[in-house]
């Protein structure tokens, strides 16, 4: 498509907390050029007309899923669109959501008192179980430089570069102290999937893993330097697994 | 009979709809549904250390996320008996003023001002260059930077967790924003003007339900030991659970607090009516919006005092208390930009979490807000003024629909 066109997208959320949503809103000095080059037909967070149906150029879904309507939606949104893009650790690997694993009935009965008290639900699963994804944008929430650079780039009808390389890259770019090595903190910078420029360890806060697994991760000596924090195995793994799978 | 359905609910957070019950042309009922997939965030914490808390209960909300964050450290705290230093107290405070500016701003200027100008959502605004989408949107990223500044983000913030802070804001970045906060007290009367017109508003009844704030000193309390509420009764946080007493109701996620007859109401309007403003009498619920403005303009006034005191504190001072896990019971009371957070925690002897309590603002608002459509709607028939009007009354309770369904065990 010619830069002149506006992208055709919709914003559309499942499972989550609006996160991801939010961060987009929260780019408030690219909004209006953004808004410029975008022609947004879905995002009933921040607009109120209808979406009149038809096709996208990109569909941007951020949550996971976990109802048979939810899953509608996945689909509908698949069809209609060019490319689909999975944002936030809920759409890429299922979230904080996928730690209520389980019995579904007995989760929910034991929050509503009776499993029938709400619609049917299934534990949330990442969409590319169900659905091709075509680009992962990752973190808890995501970078919103991210997102910009998503639709910049898909406005230009290309995609953005991905980050194929740990957080440790970034950190050490920034030149800070190493929390692992030199003050012993449980951060999960060797394993975890670059983009974020270190936030949390450039602001003395261990990595907590949000942006998910690495590719070739190290992970048999990531857990060996944790358990010199004085973590035990299991407080490790629930920390390896907060976002939901090891992905 | 017939049935009307606002669906989906736009320009809140979160998946929502009204259904309006009509016989022969007359409201006569009307139900909220809160449609947000349940996501057991009380089942999933059970057995959990509590120290991976505070960084999984943000995840509920993502606009109330440090709130959700100092509320559970707190309620923890409380349960262990563990005193934070003082200086962890203030920058909580800080990221606490942040959040409230930030999510009032996206009220009041994404949600609500395309309302007040016939625009169906903030980009058109932004691309018909009206002069406060700019500048709304500027307010809104202040509070952003407020919270990035004290809690490393806007959205999940990582500093807070048992025990205090993990990390004191540069003193040159404190000054500046206290500097910054004041100017921008000088500026708010143009921008905020618009949102404080009566004939802005469509015609309404008065706001329905009882009033209630957490009981503290200071113009603009965030969290307190109890609560008071407009009819006089006091009510210590380990008690608030039996009175919030929730029910499940069939068509929707979300529990009620107070029951049709007795409804409760929480959030700025009710805050700033506790604390004796006038400036919103006569706007009924469309007052919140109003009582926004007041509160923006104090927690401004807060930055600024509060950033300077921070900016002085001594280098290498202490912002975590030393604890060891230890089995106890804790409620923490917090004000939230919508209204009252109670969260509630049980832990056991290995640090575990046994029992999980959260009650948002938007669930006790329910009871409240149906009440109000059907005080407000009546006598209006045409089908299409109706659905707006309901648009209109839900939005101006701010409602957080994440935050609300999250679900809670039957009491």
């Amino acid at each position: 498509m010619s830069s002149s066109t506006p992208l055709v997208c919709g914003f559309a959320r499942l499972t989550s907390c609006s996160g991801c949503q939010l961060t987009l809103l929260n780019m408030t000095a690219d909004l209006v050029p953004l808004a410029a080059r975008l022609s947004v037909v879905a995002f009933s967070m921040a607009s109120s007309a209808p979406d009149p149906g038809g096709a996208l150029d990109v569909a941007v879904i951020e949550g996971s899923v976990s109802s048979p309507a939810q899953l509608s939606t996945l689909l509908a949104l698949r069809r209609r669109a060019d490319r689909l893009v999975a944002v936030g650790a809920c759409a890429l690997s299922g979230g904080v959501n996928a730690l209520a694993s389980g019995d579904r009935d007995a989760l929910v009965a034991s929050v509503y008192g009776a499993p029938e008290a709400v619609e049917e639900s299934f534990p949330p699963q990442p969409l590319s179980r169900f659905v091709q994804v075509d680009l992962e944008i990752p973190g808890c929430p995501p970078e919103g430089a991210e997102l910009v650079a998503l639709f910049g780039s898909l406005a230009r009808g290309g995609l953005p570069a991905a980050s194929d390389y740990p957080v440790c890259m970034e950190c050490r770019q920034r030149e800070n102290l190493c929390l692992l090595i030199e003050r012993r903190i449980p951060c999960l910078g060797p394993v975890i999937r670059a983009g974020c420029q270190a936030r949390c360890p450039s602001f003395g806060v261990a990595c907590e893993g949000c942006r998910g697994m690495v590719a070739e991760a190290n992970r048999g000596e990531e857990f060996r330097l944790l358990l010199e924090t004085g973590l035990n195995e299991r407080e490790i793994r629930a920390r390896l697994r907060r976002f939901g799978e090891e992905a | 009979m017939s049935v009307l359905h606002l669906t989906p609910l736009t320009r809140v957070e979160g998946h929502g709809r009204v259904d309006l019950v009509l016989e022969a042309g007359k409201l006569v009922d009307v139900r909220l549904a809160l449609e947000e997939s349940p996501r057991l965030f009380e089942a999933l914490l059970v057995g959990r250390h509590c120290r991976e808390v505070p960084a999984l209960v943000c995840r509920i909300c993502a606009i109330c996320s440090a709130v959700h964050r100092v509320a559970a450290a707190m309620a923890l705290e409380a349960a262990m008996g563990i005193a934070i230093p003082p200086l962890a107290r203030g920058i909580r405070e800080l990221l606490l003023l942040g959040g409230h500016i930030e999510s009032h701003a996206l009220h009041l200027f994404c949600l609500i001002l395309p309302d007040l100008t016939g625009h169906a959502s903030l980009l058109d605004l932004a691309r018909a260059g009206h002069p406060l989408a700019a500048a709304g949107l500027e307010l809104k990223a202040f509070g952003n930077r407020i919270q990035a500044l004290a809690g490393g983000r806007p959205i999940h913030p990582v500093n807070v967790e048992i025990g205090g802070v993990l990390s004191t804001p540069d003193p040159g970045a404190l000054a500046a924003l206290a500097e910054e906060s004041r100017a921008r007290q000088a500026e708010l009367e143009t921008l905020l003007g618009i949102f404080c017109r009566e004939e802005n508003y469509p015609a309404h009844a008065a706001a329905i339900g009882t009033r209630m704030a957490v009981a503290a000193p200071g113009p603009l309390p965030l969290w307190g030991e109890e609560l008071v509420l407009g009819d006089g009764r006091r009510v210590a946080a380990a008690a608030c659970r039996e009175l919030f007493a929730e029910v499940v109701v069939g068509y929707s996620h979300a529990k009620q607090s107070g029951s049709r007859q007795h409804p409760l109401l929480t959030g700025a309007l009710a805050r700033e009516e506790m604390a004796g403003d006038e400036a919103m009498a006569g706007f009924g619920i469309h007052g919140n919006n109003v009582a926004q403005v007041q509160e923006l303009g104090k927690a401004l006034a807060r930055v600024a005092a509060l950033a300077q005191e921070l900016a002085g504190a001594k280098p290498g001072e202490v912002t975590l208390a030393d604890w060891q896990a230890d089995a106890g019971i804790g409620t923490a009371l917090c004000e939230a930009p919508r209204g009252l957070l109670l969260h509630h925690y049980v832990v056991d002897d290995f640090g575990r979490i046994a029992k999980v309590d959260i009650v948002t603002p938007t669930a006790i608002n329910q009871a409240a807000l149906e009440a109000q459509l059907l005080a407000d709607l009546q006598g209006v028939s045409d089908e299409a003024v109706l659905l707006e009007r309901a648009g209109r009354i839900v939005r101006a309770y701010d409602p957080c629909i994440s935050c609300a369904v999250h679900l809670l065990k039957v009491v």
